[in-house]
């Protein structure tokens, strides 16, 4: 294979296609480049690729670079690209669905976001609300001794919290109908995979 | 106008002082909100949709809003988050045909229906456009003379909707409004409706510590003597981690953050238990003792 070829099978248009058939994925073809986004992003510095570049890579097919990215689990959903985007990209929606479909694609512990987004989802589902000393626990015995380590590095802001009941450990309150929530999230996701 | 309220999760933990406080000054106000939505459940804060997408997110925030339209109540909000959930949900019940139907859809496998009949809206809208200024003027016992304050609104609380809602969405004016009300001075804060990092204390801290620093610099460079905010979020990174981040960056802060209704509390001269300040992690008690409040 010459070096040309090897360059141009880097790019995979049907990998593009695909990303546009996820959930919020389509609006990815609306982007024009125009950089506002990088401007605007108070992530950008620590983004792999700034969304600008993330999504000229979607719409190049460059499965590799879009694969191993961190850029989608950097943005906070602050919105202020969303607002400001002149081709109206809800970029944050577009996130979300990137997360959504990397997390499937390569695992919940492929990422930290991935992991911990799920953890949260599971316990919100199972108690209708959410208990952050509960979160807390769960996410890091799922992510292991060395995500643990990083997190006693974290003590002293979480002393104060406990202390000033900022974190309370006791169980919080769970909402009465955990069923019918469940029957409506269950429901919703069935219509989402039947939408794209 | 009669209002349900939405508390959220943090209204229990994080944000218990901004839940307090929210009550006290309801009834301080004469506020016509009747308790909480029965059986709310959590709006899936910035998380969820990482984990199931946006529409199953929204359908299960969805939840909510059918219980408040069988209370036949408006919703008022306090948190951003939660209010960004709702308010953006709400918004696309209203706009959006399609959307509309299929959440309904899911809502039906509960048992429940929304007619998107309702308004989902912001305390800090409430408190200025239907409580009005005047009325905050005139229950103010004590003015807040000589406090300068940071009005920390929050990214999320002007952007929710997408589209100009009732404050600028990048240079948001109607907080500082408030405050003045209350007697206090605001000091310019550039950073007003940027981005504290969120939920990202455990994945990305360094992303924390970068953007709340930014927050904390910005306020002590503008010589506030407080941060004032709404959201439970901007108040638990600029208030739980600002000595971390003071010693990342070699700096002192000493910058209190409050809740909009504890600092309203304070004017108000309400009960010091009404106030929550005893939930405040860097202590308010010095900066505010010229206003009677003791410990």
């Amino acid at each position: 294979m010459t070096a040309a070829n090897k360059q141009a099978s880097r790019y995979d248009p049907a990998f593009a296609n695909e990303l546009y058939t996820i959930e919020n994925g389509h609006y990815i073809k609306q982007c024009m480049q125009c950089g506002l986004c990088v401007v605007t992003c108070p992530a950008r510095h620590l983004m792999d690729l700034p969304p600008r570049r993330y999504f000229k890579a979607i719409q190049a097919g460059d499965q590799e670079q879009v694969l191993k990215a961190n850029t989608p689990w950097l943005c906070t959903s602050c919105n202020l690209c969303t607002v400001r985007c002149p081709r109206g990209i809800p970029i944050i929606d577009v996130m979300h669905g990137m997360k959504l479909y990397l997390a499937q694609k390569q695992g919940v512990k492929s990422a930290p976001g991935a992991l911990f987004s799920k953890t949260f989802f599971d316990v919100m589902l199972k108690r209708g609300r959410q208990w952050e000393a509960w979160l807390t626990q769960m996410y890091f015995l799922k992510a292991g001794p060395a995500a643990m380590k990083e997190a006693f590095k974290m003590m002293d802001v979480a002393r104060p919290m406990v202390l000033k009941k900022r974190l309370p450990l006791a169980p919080a309150k769970t909402i009465k109908n955990k069923g019918q929530l469940k029957k409506i999230y269950e429901k919703a996701a069935a219509l989402a995979r039947e939408g794209h | 106008m009669a209002y349900i309220f939405y508390p959220g999760c943090a209204s229990e933990a994080t944000g218990k002082a901004s839940f307090i406080s929210f009550e006290a000054v309801v009834k301080a106000l004469g506020m016509d909100v009747h308790g909480e939505i029965p059986d709310w459940n959590c709006c899936g804060a910035t998380l969820v949709a990482n984990a199931i997408g946006d529409f199953a997110q929204q359908a299960i925030a969805a939840r909510n809003l059918a219980l408040a339209e069988k209370a036949g109540k408006d919703i008022v909000v306090a948190c951003s988050s939660c209010y960004l959930n709702l308010a953006w949900t709400n918004e696309k019940m209203k706009i959006d045909s399609k959307f509309n139907s299929q959440i309904n859809e899911a809502l039906a496998a509960g048992g429940l229906s929304y007619g998107a009949s309702l308004q989902v809206r912001h305390l800090i809208d409430v408190l200025i456009n239907e409580v009005g200024l005047d009325k905050i003027r005139e229950r103010t016992i004590k003015p807040l003379e000589g406090l300068k304050v940071a009005c920390y609104s929050g990214c999320q609380t002007v952007r929710a909707i997408r589209r100009p809602d009732f404050d600028d969405v990048e240079y948001p004016v109607m907080l500082d409004r408030l405050v003045e009300a209350l007697g206090a001075t605001p000091v310019p804060f550039p950073l007003a409706a940027r981005c504290c990092g969120g939920s990202q204390q455990f994945t990305n801290p360094e992303l924390i510590y970068d953007l709340t620093g930014k927050v904390l610099d910005c306020a002590a460079e503008n010589g506030a003597d407080v941060i004032v905010t709404p959201c439970p979020m901007c108040a638990l990174n600029t208030d739980a981690f600002q000595e971390k981040i003071a010693k990342l960056n070699k700096k002192k802060y000493d910058m209190p953050v409050l809740f909009v209704t504890q600092l309203m509390g304070v004017a108000f001269d309400l009960k010091p238990k009404d106030l929550a300040l005893q939930y405040n992690i860097v202590s308010p008690y010095k900066k505010l003792a010229k206003y009677g409040v003791k410990k």
